[in-house]
């Protein structure tokens, strides 16, 4: 004899657990498919952001500078934190691991983009192509293919090494435009022979990123590079153009105020924009007119995150945004720490913004890092000197001293007057043989201790005028962030952003 | 006997609908995990329609515009003219020689092209030659601080066939990348 009660909740149970499992099964199947949005599980935006030239000692000095000591910069908040190895090859290398594998330890910017946008290793001044010549797709080319939203905003000409890395492929970043030029635009070290001039590789940048239509938001400067061909090329793809590359009129702070519309080109200087130090210097200078890297920011995230008018524009699939600050580079190369430190706040100042908008949008990967350090950029301690002011480094000799009798033996480390002549950017400014460190004061010295005085806190000293070998820090937030942890190679960037957004492999 | 089997038959089809939830389950997010696009090969834009690829080398038409005096030098405008300066320029007949500073931020040069046109003493045009300068790695440093030099010199000679007749040059600059 059967009980009907329990053969009753038993077919009940079934039917609940096959319910279930339906429903459960169906709604994987929805979100897989997209049903749930466009965003599909994944990250939907990447801000990365790039300090070009930014080592540890920068973000150390401009912490020190602008919030001390015990103050941390936006992008030091940031909860991933790491290293970046940034070698490049030389000419006609094999990737790593490779037996023709040559790497060449100190990298430029164009190969350094190279390696973080396309995810190859290659020559230094080589853009979007390995190291054999070969034409590699860019994070943005793929972002844009698969049907996200671009921004691309940089403090350089947009030309230039980082903001070129994305949209365009050089065999050598000095094809620039407005015209091509052999010299310029060719390698036989690569090619064997001269490429014709259709090549894609040898087509001046600023006629790719004018008709390649990579990036939707373009701001920054270079106008000088463009021409009437490129302002008619860039709106029949729709762009507002700001300014014009016809006339050479450069677009304004207020231009980029009321710019709206999907796709926007605004440069606003014919080369490189006004170092921050300049503008607040001379406020009522046309230089001064120029948008900062925040305002160029906040701009670019609202023009990137804007309702289209059709399907393809609208901003539900997200965006990939770079951002450079181009400026701290070019300064340490000049060896000027006061516009250098000037330009890592600007820089820093764009990071909290795109902290601000990741916050709020919850779904955003941000990464703030740099493609090399420059000039050896370093912090001594107050009332020091480095081997450069020095008649002889430091001193090596004791004969009865195990510990340091060995060669080289160096009697004394005495500063040379000749080569220390006071504070760089206070008593000593005139004498361009000095090689004193640059002092600047910290929130807490005390009142009246000013920049370039003995007194001041931070004193800050340069290796060389060039790049250096060393690794640059990372800093990330969002999802997919703690694939930023510890010390990776710039290369591994690519992939880190190609399987936030879901665009590679 | 009776009573143990409905509760077996219980145990197994909920462990079978369970196991079936869970591979669908497991399918639709692996899928989801996996849902990458194989790496598009048309990403980029081989080709530009429109643009005329470039022939011949970068030419500047104000050179073929000015009418300089006899012995002089004139600047023949060009699209970085607000960027540069020309130093010391001089013509001896024979080269017309000069330096280029970059004026505005310069981190390094990494390639310049200057034209240098000759005319006649009627002021006439006759023709052009180049100097060309690019940098192999960051560009021209100074041999004491390492930083990048901002001035480079640069000259270019009368060709030969316009040697005897040329009474003036200018100079113009077609191309200037500075880092």
């Amino acid at each position: 004899m059967r009980r009907r009660i329990p053969v009753l909740t038993s077919t009940t149970l079934i039917a609940a657990l096959v319910a279930t499992a339906v429903i459960a099964g169906t709604a994987g199947v929805a979100s897989a498919n997209g049903h749930t949005g466009e965003t599909e599980g994944r990250t939907k935006n990447v801000i990365y952001l790039l300090g070009d030239g930014m080592g540890r000692t920068h973000v150390t000095a401009a912490r020190e500078r602008y919030y001390g000591s015990d103050g941390k910069l936006a992008m030091e908040t940031l909860p991933s934190q790491g290293f970046i190895s940034t070698y490049a090859v030389e000419k006609l290398s094999g990737q790593p691991g490779a037996k023709n594998f040559q790497p060449n330890p100190v990298t430029d910017s164009a190969s350094a983009a190279t390696a973080w946008s396309s995810g190859v290793k290659t020559y230094n001044a080589a853009l979007g192509v390995d190291a054999t010549g070969t034409v590699m797709p860019t994070i943005m080319e793929l972002a844009k293919k698969a049907g996200l939203r671009t921004g691309n905003v940089s403090t350089a000409e947009v030309t230039d090494a980082t903001p070129a890395g994305q949209m365009s492929h050089a065999l050598a970043r000095g094809c620039q435009g407005p015209v091509y030029s052999d010299a310029a635009c060719q390698d036989l070290a690569i090619t064997g022979k001269a490429l014709p001039t259709s090549d894609i590789r040898v087509t001046p940048i600023a006629d790719q990123i004018a008709r390649n239509g990579t990036a939707d938001v373009i701001l920054g400067g270079g106008l000088g590079r463009f021409d009437a061909a490129d302002e008619t090329a860039l709106k029949d793809q729709g762009y507002t153009v700001l300014g014009s590359p016809t006339s050479q009129r450069i677009a304004t702070k207020a231009d980029l105020a009321s710019a709206q519309g999907q796709k926007v080109f605004g440069l606003f200087n014919r080369g490189n924009l006004t170092i921050e130090k300049a503008k607040q210097d001379n406020p009522s200078s046309v230089q001064a007119q120029e948008p900062t890297l925040p305002e160029m920011t906040s701009k670019a995230l609202e023009l990137l995150t804007q309702k289209g008018t059709t399907k393809d524009q609208g901003s539900s699939k997200g965006f990939y945004l770079q951002i450079e600050g181009a400026l701290i580079d070019k300064r340490s190369h000049a060896n000027d720490a006061a516009q250098t430190l000037g330009e890592m706040k600007a820089f820093d100042d764009a990071v909290k913004v795109a902290k601000e908008f990741a916050a709020k949008d919850g779904n955003t990967l941000v990464i703030v890092t740099a493609d090399h350090e420059c000039a050896g950029f370093n912090i001594i301690e107050k009332g020091t000197f480095t081997n450069a002011e020095a008649a002889t480094p430091p001193a090596n000799v004791d004969s009865g001293n195990t510990a340091n009798n060995s060669s080289p033996t160096r009697p004394r480390n005495l500063v040379d007057p000749t080569r220390s002549t006071g504070i760089i950017n206070g008593s000593g400014a005139a004498n361009p043989k000095n090689f004193a460190p640059a002092t600047f004061r910290i929130p807490s010295d005390p009142a009246g201790v000013v920049d370039g005085s003995p007194e001041a806190g931070l004193w800050l000293t340069y290796l060389s005028g060039n790049h250096t070998g060393a690794d640059v820090p990372v800093y990330a937030s969002g999802p997919g962030s703690d694939q930023v942890q510890g010390t990776i190679d710039n290369i591994a960037l690519f992939d880190i952003v190609g399987h936030a957004l879901r665009i590679t492999k | 006997m009776n009573r143990t089997r409905p509760i077996i038959v219980i145990a197994i089809a909920a462990a079978a609908v369970v196991i079936a939830g869970s591979i669908a389950i497991g399918v639709t997010t692996m899928s989801r995990s996996d849902a990458t696009t194989p790496l598009p090969t048309n990403a980029v834009k081989m080709t530009l329609p429109g643009l005329a690829a470039a022939s011949g080398a970068p030419e500047l038409t104000s050179i073929r515009l000015l009418h300089p005096r006899p012995g002089e030098v004139r600047q023949a405008a060009g699209p970085f003219d607000d960027r540069l300066a020309l130093d010391g320029l001089a013509f001896d007949g024979t080269t017309v020689r000069g330096s280029l500073r970059v004026t505005s931020d310069v981190s390094a040069v990494l390639d310049l092209e200057v034209i240098a046109g000759f005319y006649d003493a009627g002021g006439a045009f006759l023709g052009i030659e180049r100097f060309v300068y690019h940098a192999v790695h960051d560009g021209p440093t100074d041999p004491v601080t390492g930083t990048p030099v901002e001035s480079i010199p640069f000259q270019a000679t009368v060709p030969a066939e316009f040697a005897g007749r040329t009474a003036s040059a200018s100079v113009g600059v077609p191309v200037l990348v500075n880092e």
